[in-house]
Formats: C-alpha cells, structure tokens, sequence
C-alpha cells in the first residue's frame, strides 16, 4: 500500500489582476506530494514556484481548483481558520530568515507556542529542544544582530519546528548564505525529513540544494515541466 | 497574542522617534494639565472659603461685597442677633468687614487691581485654617496703620514682603507685620488690615461693605437669614456663603470651556504626531508584520499589538507630561475675577481633574493616533508584506 498523500493539487489555476491586465501564473496544475516526502521546486525567475509554495503553505489562495494539505481543503476554509490552520501544521523557513530583531533566539523561536495554549514551563521545553536541535543551545539569550547568518536561519528552522508542524516550507533558505553554512542548514533539513519524517517543500535556484531532495520539480511559465523522483534518497517514513 | 515586550523593544530600538513623540504628547498634556490645574484651583479655593453655617450680609441687589454698602448702623446689630455662634472667648462670631480694591503695582511693575479688606477681630475665625504662617510675623495691631497679607501675594506685589511698607492707590500705605495663609481659601488672594483705619484712610466711615455671620446651628441659620432679609430694621441680604462662593466660581466656567476647546485641538495635534511615527513604525517593520502573519498571528493580533504599542507610546508622553506639572504645585498665579475685578490668585492643584484630562488625552492620542497605522498593518497582503526588503 503507498504513502497517505500530503498534498494534493487539483487543476490548481492562479492569476494576479494588474490594473486591466490578468496575468497567469499558474496553470491546470495538478500535483501529488506523499506523506514525508522532500520537494524540491525548481525553475527560472517568474516560473510559480513561490506562488505554488504560498499556495501549499495557506499564505494564498488559489483562482480555480483545489488545494488540499493534511485532508483539508484550503480553498474552502475562512482567513481565520486558514490562519489557524498555518500556525498548527506548517512551519516556515525563509531567505532572509525573517527572525523579530528586537525578540532573543529563544523568545522568537517561542513566538508560535505563543498561539498554542501550552504552560510558561512547557513553552519553555520545547524551545529549548528546539534549540538544542538546530545545535544552538546557550545562544537562546542572543539577538539576532548577535548571530551569523547560518546561525539566523538555524533560529528560523528551531521556530519553524517548535510547533511540531505537519509541513515544512522553505523559500530559498540558503539563498543568503555561504557555501558551508548552506550545506548545514540542507543537512538540518535532510534530518528533519529523514528522522523526523516531515513533509518539507522548498523552493531553490540551487541544484545542489536540490540535490538533497527526494523529488524536484520543474517549473516553467506556470506549468510542471519536469518530475524527477531522486531514487537514491533515503525518503523518511512519516510519524 | 503578539508579545508587549515586541512593542516595548521595539519603541525603544527607534528611540529618537520615541523621545521625540514622547517630548511632543508630554508638552500637550503638560499644557493642558496646568490649565485645568489652575482650574481646579480656583474651584478649590471657592470651594472651601464657603462654610455651611456663614452668611454673607449684604446691601439688598449686591452680587458681591465689592458694590455692597451698608450703614455701620445697621450692620452693627447683626452680632447682636440671637443665634449668631459664639467663639472661646464669649464673642459673637459676626465679622464687619468693609473692602477697599486699590491699583497695586506688581513686582513685574504692571498694576493690578488688588482686594484690601478691613476687618474684625473674629474675621480670622471666620475663614478655614486662618493663621499667621511659620516666621511670618504676627497679626496687626489696630490704629497703627499695620496689615498682614497672604503668603501667595508676598512675592506678587511689591512691598507685600513681611517688613516692607505696601503702598495701595494714592495715598494709602501699610506696613506688612505678618503673612497668613488660609486653607487655600478666597482670603489668600487678600491684605488685611484694621476696619476703622481702612474706614478712616478711604473715607468711608459710618459705612461698612459686609457682614459675615456664622450662625449656631442649623435651625439658626434659617431664622437668623429670615431675621435679617425680612425684619424691617434690616431689609438685607443675607446669602449662604456656600451659594455666594459657587456663584463666584461661576466664572471658572469660562476657563474650564476654553480649557476644554484647547486640550481637544491640542490633542488633535497630538494625534496626527502619535500617528505619523507609528506610520513609520508600520512600514518599516512590513516584513515582520507579513512574518507574523505567516506563523499564525491573525489580523486582530496585529491590530492590537500596533494599537498597544500606540497607547504605550502616548502613555509615556502622558506620564512625563503628568510629572512636570508636579512642580507646579508650589506656584501661585494671579488672575481677575470678573465678578470684582480685583487679582485672585491661584494654587495650581493637582487633583482628579488634572489626572482625568491627562488620562483621556492620552487613550485618545494613542487610540486615535494608532487606529489608522495599525488598519494598514492588519490590511496588509501576507505575500506581498513578506517580500518587503
């Protein structure tokens, strides 16, 4: 029997209105993502791969057709449960990592325990773990500023999973970093699939960064141009 | 919810923008503060000068004891009157009091009508907590052409000072053996001296301009009122102190309207400054906004954190506003009642009031100065506010 699938896209249609203008962005795609699998999106500049992962994370909505993620329709959920929805089951990483500067590593890995109705200890718990995970225990009292940028996106993927998410999505999470740094962040997020078997979608420019994934798509012009399933990798079984 | 220490560190990360709104809102509260303090003030010195038991006599049709006249005769049955309370000493607690409201130059050199009034021996007993204040001399003594004056116009007018010779119109002249005070009462804003020499020095004897009665109980007030108002040999007014000082306070009224009509423009003002840095705020923290977004924060979580973060900001404002009026409390200022026309002076007091002004300025610039920052920080695109650079 196969994997439960995670995300399912049904002849998912997407355009933005510029004054008098429609422009597509995405069009009829169709997709399936299994339980712990790890997306690569890959494809030139304006090729819908953010727009697809926005899609996937609840941050937008489709024009036409069905977005489905952990069984629910996203399509026919109010902006208040979507944005309930987001803080129970997807946790995000992004370019600039986009951590408070004014908040410590530890308060801005707390912030979406914050929505959870967990106790001050037990909030407490779970950041530190999270930390610990990221290998960044003894640095929950630094600012951001204080940090390096692999250090800052390591503080956005302890955010990230703090919540123990259902999905993980990634927009360029190396993109600002240097070459050594971006490899340990790939590897944090190859353990997170393998060990902890979350579902991770990410976008890159990056083939090496791709290369990590157990399946990357090719975008183009708002079409899936190509599919390829990385046979080799070691595809990480779902909690 | 979005945690306050966000809002806090966040004020003051941009704490040039802060300090500067902070300077701007605390100056409006500070200025509206004073004024409603000077307000309260002068109702507060009208409030108490009026005991409950006091009657003003008055020549029939006076509004106040400065266009009242009444012949010595006359006057001088009033303490004679069953039911008038008595003091320690067996003395009817009746007072002749004739008032004189010469030009006196102030020590700025500008001139200002200021009230000389004579009276009795039992006049002091007549006004709340009357004494000579600490080191500040001793009562007068009648026929000596000595006056004592209030401690708040010691440093008003010249020669008021305990020692100086005070000069009143043109002719006129005392010499300052004593400062009083009295419980903030209208008495403060006063010279006192003896009734027979001011009566001699202004030439108006056989005239006097008041009586002030204080009957022994309650059930006495009313006959010694009826006594006096309906009793052929009298025909006077007789007016409850408590009613002659709340119509004097009458013309606080004025001051507190445009008090009012200042402090809402000013808070106006206030709000488009309170607006403007959270404006700023908003659009440089669009990318943490979309972030918070994005985790799971919904739009009333952001509208209250900017909204907070507004209140928080004006709150500071207030309170530094709030405390430099403190200081204030130890300064007087002069001012005309315009029913006598004479200086009243005035103790800035800080009281409900004050408090209320500088409470509802501030919700209302921080409200109102933060409602429309933070509709454009709830009304923002999540994926447009998480691509801001």
């Amino acid at each position: 029997m196969g994997k439960p699938h995670s995300i399912v896209l049904q002849n998912v249609n997407k355009e933005y209105r510029r004054d008098e203008f429609v422009i597509p962005v995405l069009s009829d795609l169709d997709l399936v993502v299994d339980e712990g699998e790890y997306l690569a999106l890959m494809g030139p500049s304006g090729s819908g791969k953010t727009t697809l992962l926005n899609l996937i994370a609840g941050l937008d909505r489709a024009t036409s057709g069905a977005v489905i993620v952990h069984g629910q329709d996203l399509g026919t959920m109010s902006e208040g449960q979507v944005t309930r929805w987001r803080a129970d089951n997807v946790g995000f990483i992004f370019q600039l990592y986009n951590l408070i500067p004014v908040l410590t590593a530890f308060e801005n890995v707390e912030l979406p325990l914050l929505l959870t109705h967990l106790s001050k200890k037990h909030r407490r718990e779970n950041v530190m773990t999270a930390l610990r995970a990221v290998g960044l225990d003894g640095r929950e009292d630094h600012y951001p500023r204080q940090l390096s940028g692999g250090q800052e996106q390591r503080v956005a993927i302890a955010r990230a999973v703090v919540t123990d998410p259902y999905l993980l999505v990634a927009d360029e999470p190396t993109g600002d970093l240097d070459r050594k740094s971006a490899e340990e962040i790939l590897s944090l997020l190859q353990q997170l699939n393998t060990e902890f078997g979350k579902t991770i979608v990410m976008v890159t420019h990056d083939p090496q960064a791709a290369q990590r994934a157990s399946r990357i798509l090719h975008l183009d012009k708002g079409k899936l141009v190509r599919d390829e399933q990385q046979i080799s990798f070691p595809v990480g079984v779902a909690s | 919810m979005i945690p306050l220490k966000y809002n806090v560190r966040n004020l003051r990360v941009r704490w040039v923008n802060t300090l500067l709104t902070v300077i701007g809102t605390g100056a409006i509260v500070w200025s509206s503060c004073i004024l409603f303090g000077l307000v309260e003030g002068l109702q507060h010195s009208l409030n108490v000068s009026g005991d409950p038991l006091d009657l003003i006599v008055m020549r029939k049709g006076s509004t106040s004891e400065t266009n009242s006249g009444i012949e010595l005769t006359k006057a001088e049955k009033i303490p004679t009157l069953s039911g008038v309370m008595r003091d320690d000493k067996g003395r009817p607690l009746a007072a002749l009091e004739l008032l004189n409201i010469p030009i006196v130059e102030r020590l700025d050199g500008s001139r200002a009508n200021l009230i000389v009034r004579g009276v009795d021996p039992v006049s002091s007993e007549l006004r709340p907590n009357f004494q000579i204040v600490k080191d500040g001399g001793r009562m007068f003594e009648p026929g000596k052409g000595e006056c004592i004056v209030s401690k708040n116009l010691t440093k008003r007018f010249k020669g008021a000072a305990l020692g100086s010779e005070l000069k009143v119109g043109e002719r006129e002249k005392y010499r300052v053996v004593g400062v009083f005070s009295s419980g903030g009462s209208a008495a403060e804003s006063e010279v006192w001296v003896d009734r027979k020499d001011l009566e001699q020095n202004i030439a108006r004897e056989g005239i006097t301009s008041s009586v002030q009665v204080r009957a022994a109980s309650q059930a006495d007030f009313e006959s010694l009122r009826k006594t006096i108002e309906n009793d052929t040999q009298f025909k006077l007014a007789a007016i409850p102190e408590v009613q002659y000082f709340a119509e004097q306070s009458k013309s606080s009224i004025f001051l507190k309207v445009a008090g009012t009509v200042i402090a809402i423009l000013l808070t106006i003002g206030a709000m488009f400054a309170a607006a403007n840095t959270m404006y700023a705020a908003v659009r440089s923290r669009t990318r943490e906004i979309g972030t918070l977004r994005a985790l799971g924060f919904s739009r009333t979580d952001v509208l209250m954190s900017f909204m907070g973060e507004s209140v928080l900001l004006c709150s500071l404002g207030g309170i530094a506003g709030l405390l430099a009026t403190l200081p204030l409390s130890a300064i007087t200022y002069g001012t005309s009642n315009f029913n006598t026309f004479a200086e009243i002076t005035i103790q800035f007091r800080f009281g409900p009031i004050v408090m209320l002004v500088a409470f509802l300025m501030t919700v209302a610039m921080g409200v109102f100065g933060g409602l429309f920052p933070a509709m454009r920080a709830v009304r923002m695109d999540v994926v447009t506010a998480l691509r801001e650079v």
